[in-house]
C-alpha cells in the first residue's frame, strides 16, 4: 500500500477543531519553551555535578553546585509541564506520524516514564545530599539521573525521527515480512541532531548564569565576588557552548537528504547565522550589557530551531503527499474559545501574579511585603478562578440538563 | 485500494498494554488525587493560621508542603503525561480520537498544569518570605487552580465510558462530549475522594509532629474533613453507578463486583474507622500505621476503581464510538464518521489493515498459524492476553482450553459476528480469518509451542520461494 495514503487514512476521522495552521503555530512557539528548560536542566545539572567535583578549588564552586541542582530540580518539572503542550499539538496535526513511532517502538515510549521518575528521583537525592560538606559519593545519584535524563532525550529524538521516515515503518514492523509486535527497538536515531540539541545545553546554562549574576547584583546580601565569577563562567560557556554546537549542527545541515533542498535551506542557515552571531556576542560581551539579553538571544536561536525543526518535518513528509492544511476541519468555537480565554485570563492573571511574587520577593533582602500592584494582582488571581469555575459548572450545567433531561 | 486507518500493533505479553496503562494510571491517580486534596488542605490549614494566629501551624504547612511537592511533582508530572504514552501505544486511534474532540480542553489543562507548578515551587519556597496575606492569596489561587484541572480531565474521562445521549453523535460539539451523562457524578466521586486522601497524607505527616497540641489541633481539624470526603465519594459513587451504559452495567454485576466489591467496602469501612480513631485520639497516631493505611487505601481501594473503570467502558475505549481493538464502531454524523464494522465484515482485517506484510495477506496451509496469531493480536490484544494462565483475560483460558476449531469458530461466527456480547465488540470477519484465528487459539490451548511452529513454517515458506 502506498505510504502516503496510508498516512492520509491514518488521520483521525473527526477531523481538527480549528485550522491546522493555529496548531503548528503552537506547537512551535510551545516547544521553544519546553526546549529552553530542558537545555537549562541538563547545562545546570551537567554543571552541578562539575561544580560538586571542583568544591575542593574552592567554596564557590561548592555553591554554585548547590544552586543549579536546584535549578535542575525545578527545570525538570517545568520541562515536563512545557512539554505537554507541544506534544499535545503535535498529536492533532501529526497523529499518523507520532503515533506509528511510538507504537513501533512501545518498549521506550513507556521506558521513557520509568527512567524520568527513577531520574528524578536520583536528583532529589542528589539535590538533599548536596550542601556543605557532602560527601563524595552522593555524586553518584546525579550522574545517574543525568545519564537517565539523555537517554530520555535520546528516546525522545528517536521517536521524533522515526516519524519523519514513514517509508521505513512497515520494514520496521514486519522486517523479512515477519511482524514483530514487541516494539523493543529504537529503530532510527540522526546523531548529528541529537548531539547538536543537546550541545545546546551548554551555552543555555552559560547565558542563565549571566541573567543568575544580574538578578541577585541588587542584593546587598549576596556577594559580589561570587556574582562575579557567576557571570564570568557563564560568559565563558555561553561563548564555548555556542562555538561547540556550531559543528553538530553544520554536520546535521550537510546530511539532509539532497533531494529534501534541506541543505541550502534559508532557514537551516540562518540557524547556522544565529549560533555564530550568539558565539561573537558573547565573546564581546561587557559589564554593560544587561544580564537578561544573552538569555533573549538565547531564546531567539530556539526559536529559529523550532521553526528548522518544523521545515525540516514539512520537507520530510511533503514527498508522501502528507499535507497538515488538507486535514478535515471542524471548527469548535465554544473549547476554541475556552482554551484562548484560559490561556490569557489564568495564564495572565494567576502565573502572572506567581511570576512577579517570585521575582520580586527573591531581590528582596528579609521578608517581601507586596506593594499595592502585586498585592492587587493576587487579589485578580484568585477572582479569575473563582470567575472561571463558576463560569465552567454554571455552563456545564446548563448542557448537562439540555442534553440529559430536556 | 480501500484501507482502514489502523496502527502497527503493540504487545506486552501476559499483562497487555492495558494493565501497563492501569499501573501508570494508578500511580498517576493515588498522586494527582492526594496533591489536589491536599492543595485545599493546605489552603484551609494555612486561613486558619493566617486567622488564628497560629504561626506554628506554618511550619506544619511548610512540611507539609515539601511533601505534597515531592510527592505530587515528581510521580504525578511524571506519570500524567506516563498515560498519554500508555495509551499512545495501547489505543493509538482512541487517543487520537479523545485529543482531536478534546484539544482545547486539554491546552487548557497545561496552562493550569503550568500555573500550578511554578505555583507549587512559589508556595512552599516563599513561606515565611513574604507577607502572609499575599502567601494566602497564593495559596488558594493554587488550590482552585489544582481542583480545575480535575473539572478538565472528568470531563474527558467520564466522555471516554459515553456521551449519555445522541446529541455528540448529531453536532460533534466539544460541548455535548464533554458535559456529558455522568460528568457530575464522576466529578464528585473524584473530589470526594482526593479530600479522603488529602487528610490520611495529612495525618501521615501530622504523626511526625513532636508537639502533641499541634498534632491534635491538626488532627482534631483533618479528620472530619477526610470523613466528609469519603462518604461524599461513597454516595457520588452510588449516583455515578445509575448514569453508566449497559454494557457497564452489565460487566460491574457479573465480572468486576465479584472480584472488588469486597475490597472497596472494606477500604471505607476501613479508612472510616481510622479517621474517626485519629480523632478521637490524635496522640496514638502512628506514622507507620498511617502509611499502611494510604498504601491500603491505593492498593486496595484505587487499583479497583481505576481497574473498574477503564473494564466497564468495554468494549469501547472512547465514546461508545472506538471499540477497543481500534476499530470504529459506529458512525459520527456530526463529526463526519463513519462506522467501519460492515467494512471489516465485507473485505476483512488482511485486505484493509495498512500493517500486514503482502505474504500474510492471502491465507494459506503455510502462513494460517502466523496469520491467526498476528489477527488475535490485532482484533482481541487490547482487551485480552493470548497467553495461558496470565491475569490480562487471556482468551485460552476464556475458552476453557478448547482444542476444537469448530468451537472456537462458532463462538466468533454467533456472539461476536452479531455483537450479542454487551462488553465485547462486534466482530465480524470473513470465514477464512474466522478459521485462522481459531486455528491460532486452538493450538495455543493444545499446549504446543506456537512460536516454534511458526518459525518452522516460515522457514519451509522461505525454501519453497527460494525454489
Amino acid at each position: 500500500m502506498d505510504i502516503g495514503t496510508v498516512m492520509n487514512t491514518m488521520r483521525d476521522p473527526a477531523g481538527v477543531p480549528a485550522h491546522p495552521v493555529l496548531f503548528q503555530g503552537l506547537m512551535i512557539l510551545t516547544w521553544v519553551f519546553h526546549i529552553a528548560f530542558v537545555h537549562l536542566t541538563m547545562g545546570a545539572a551537567a554543571l552541578a555535578i562539575y561544580a560538586f567535583h571542583r568544591r575542593d578549588k574552592g567554596e564557590y564552586w561548592e555553591r554554585l553546585s548547590m544552586a543549579l541542582t536546584k535549578v535542575a530540580k525545578v527545570g525538570v518539572s517545568l520541562l515536563i509541564v512545557l512539554g505537554v503542550a507541544p506534544l499535545l499539538f503535535t498529536q492533532v496535526i501529526y497523529d499518523p506520524q507520532w503515533y506509528a513511532s511510538n507504537v513501533l517502538s512501545g518498549r521506550w515510549a513507556i521506558g521513557f516514564i520509568f527512567t524520568l521518575i527513577i531520574g528524578y528521583c536520583c536528583w532529589f537525592t542528589f539535590y538533599y545530599a548536596n550542601h556543605e560538606g557532602a560527601k563524595k559519593h552522593a555524586g553518584v545519584y546525579a550522574w545517574i539521573a543525568l545519564a537517565l535524563f539523555f537517554l530520555d532525550g535520546l528516546i525522545m529524538h528517536a521517536l521524533s525521527y522515526q516519524a519523519l521516515l514513514p517509508d521505513q515503518w512497515m520494514n520496521w514492523y514486519a522486517p523479512g515480512g515477519i511482524v514483530d509486535t514487541s516494539g523493543s527497538a529504537l529503530h532510527a536515531i540522526q546523531w548529528p541532531r541529537y548531539i547538536f540539541i543537546m550541545s545546546l545545553s551548554l551555552p543555555a546554562v552559560g547565558v542563565f548564569l549571566i541573567a543568575y549574576a544580574h538578578y541577585f547584583a541588587s542584593r546587598a546580601d549576596r556577594e559580589q565576588e561570587y556574582q562575579a565569577f557567576a557571570r564570568a563562567l557563564g560568559q565563558r560557556l555561553a561563548t564555548w557552548g555556542f562555538g561547540v554546537s556550531l559543528v553538530p549542527m553544520l554536520v546535521w545541515q550537510f546530511i539532509q537528504p539532497s533531494a529534501s533542498g534541506l541543505m541550502l535551506h534559508p532557514v537551516g542557515w540562518l540557524l547556522v547565522a544565529a549560533l555564530a552571531a550568539m558565539l561573537v556576542w558573547m565573546k564581546r560581551l561587557t559589564a554593560a550589557t544587561h544580564g537578561y539579553l544573552p538569555v533573549l538571544g538565547g531564546l531567539g536561536v530556539l526559536a529559529v530551531l523550532a521553526l528548522w525543526r518544523e521545515v525540516v518535518r514539512v520537507a520530510h513528509l511533503k514527498p508522501f503527499g502528507y499535507d497538515i492544511t488538507t486535514y478535515t476541519v471542524h471548527v469548535d468555537w465554544p473549547s476554541t474559545l475556552l482554551f484562548f480565554s484560559t490561556f490569557v485570563g489564568v495564564g495572565g492573571l494567576v502565573g502572572g501574579f506567581y511570576l512577579t511574587l517570585l521575582y520580586r520577593s527573591g531581590r528582596v533582602q528579609g521578608l517581601y511585603t507586596a506593594e499595592r500592584s502585586v498585592a492587587r494582582l493576587g487579589t485578580a488571581a484568585v477572582a479569575i478562578l473563582v470567575i472561571w469555575i463558576a463560569v465552567f459548572l454554571a455552563y456545564g450545567i446548563t448542557i448537562w440538563v439540555r442534553n440529559s433531561f430536556v | 485500494m480501500d484501507m482502514l486507518g489502523m496502527y502497527p500493533t503493540f504487545y506486552v505479553p501476559g499483562i497487555g498494554t492495558a494493565w501497563v496503562m492501569g499501573i501508570i494510571g494508578v500511580i498517576h491517580v493515588v498522586a494527582s488525587h492526594t496533591s489536589v486534596g491536599a492543595s485545599f488542605l493546605f489552603a484551609l490549614l494555612e486561613t486558619k493560621a493566617y486567622r488564628e494566629d497560629k504561626p506554628q501551624l506554618m511550619d506544619f504547612i511548610k512540611k507539609y508542603g515539601m511533601f505534597l511537592l515531592v510527592f505530587s511533582y515528581i510521580i504525578g508530572s511524571i506519570t500524567g503525561p506516563g498515560i498519554w504514552y500508555a495509551i499512545t501505544v495501547a489505543s493509538p486511534r482512541g487517543v487520537g480520537g479523545l485529543i482531536h474532540n478534546f484539544v482545547w480542553v486539554w491546552a487548557a489543562e497545561w496552562v493550569y498544569f503550568t500555573v500550578e507548578v511554578i505555583g507549587v515551587y512559589a508556595l512552599v519556597y516563599l513561606i515565611g518570605k513574604v507577607d502572609a496575606k499575599t502567601h494566602l492569596k497564593l495559596t488558594w489561587s493554587f488550590a482552585l487552580a489544582s481542583w480545575a484541572t480535575m473539572l478538565l480531565i472528568v470531563g474527558i474521562l467520564s466522555f471516554m465510558m459515553w456521551p449519555g445521549n445522541e446529541a455528540w453523535y448529531q453536532t460533534g460539539s466539544t460541548n455535548d462530549a464533554f458535559y456529558n451523562l455522568n460528568f457530575f457524578a464522576h466529578l464528585g466521586t473524584r473530589t470526594g475522594s482526593m479530600v479522603a486522601m488529602a487528610a490520611v497524607v495529612g495525618l501521615m505527616v501530622a504523626s511526625r509532629l513532636k508537639d502533641m497540641a499541634l498534632r491534635r489541633s491538626v488532627v482534631k481539624f483533618l479528620a472530619p474533613i477526610g470523613l466528609v470526603g469519603g462518604l461524599f465519594a461513597v454516595m457520588m459513587f452510588l449516583y455515578y453507578l445509575q448514569t453508566l451504559p449497559n454494557n457497564a452495567v452489565v460487566m460491574l454485576n457479573t465480572h468486576l463486583l465479584p472480584v472488588y466489591a469486597r475490597g472497596m467496602v472494606a477500604v471505607f469501612v476501613t479508612a472510616t474507622l481510622y479517621l474517626v480513631f485519629a480523632w478521637w485520639k490524635p496522640h496514638r497516631l502512628y506514622t507507620s500505621l498511617t502509611v499502611a493505611m494510604f498504601a491500603f487505601i491505593s492498593i486496595v481501594g484505587v487499583w479497583p476503581e481505576e481497574r473498574m473503570r477503564e473494564s466497564m467502558r468495554k468494549p469501547y475505549v472512547a465514546g461508545q464510538y472506538i471499540y477497543g481493538n481500534q476499530v470504529i464502531a459506529r458512525d459520527v454524523p456530526g463529526k463526519g464518521i463513519v462506522g467501519e464494522v460492515d467494512k471489516i465484515a465485507e473485505h476483512g482485517l488482511l485486505k484493509l489493515h495498512p500493517f500486514v506484510p503482502d505474504r500474510l495477506r492471502v491465507i494459506n496451509d503455510s502462513n494460517r498459524l502466523e496469520v491467526g496469531r498476528l489477527l488475535t493480536k490485532v482484533a482481541c490484544a487490547n482487551c485480552h492476553s493470548l497467553e495461558p494462565g496470565t491475569p490480562l483475560r487471556n482468551i485460552p483460558d476464556k475458552f476453557h482450553g478448547a482444542t476444537d476449531e469448530d468451537l472456537i469458530a462458532a463462538f466468533m461466527q454467533g456472539p461476536l459476528k452479531h455483537g450479542t456480547q454487551p462488553y465485547m465488540p462486534r466482530i465480524d470477519l470473513p470465514d477464512e480469518e474466522v478459521r485462522a484465528i481459531a486455528h491460532f487459539l486452538a493450538t495455543v490451548n493444545s499446549g504446543k509451542d506456537v512460536d516454534h511452529l511458526i518459525a518452522e513454517q516460515q522457514k519451509l515458506a522461505t525454501k519453497v520461494a527460494a525454489k
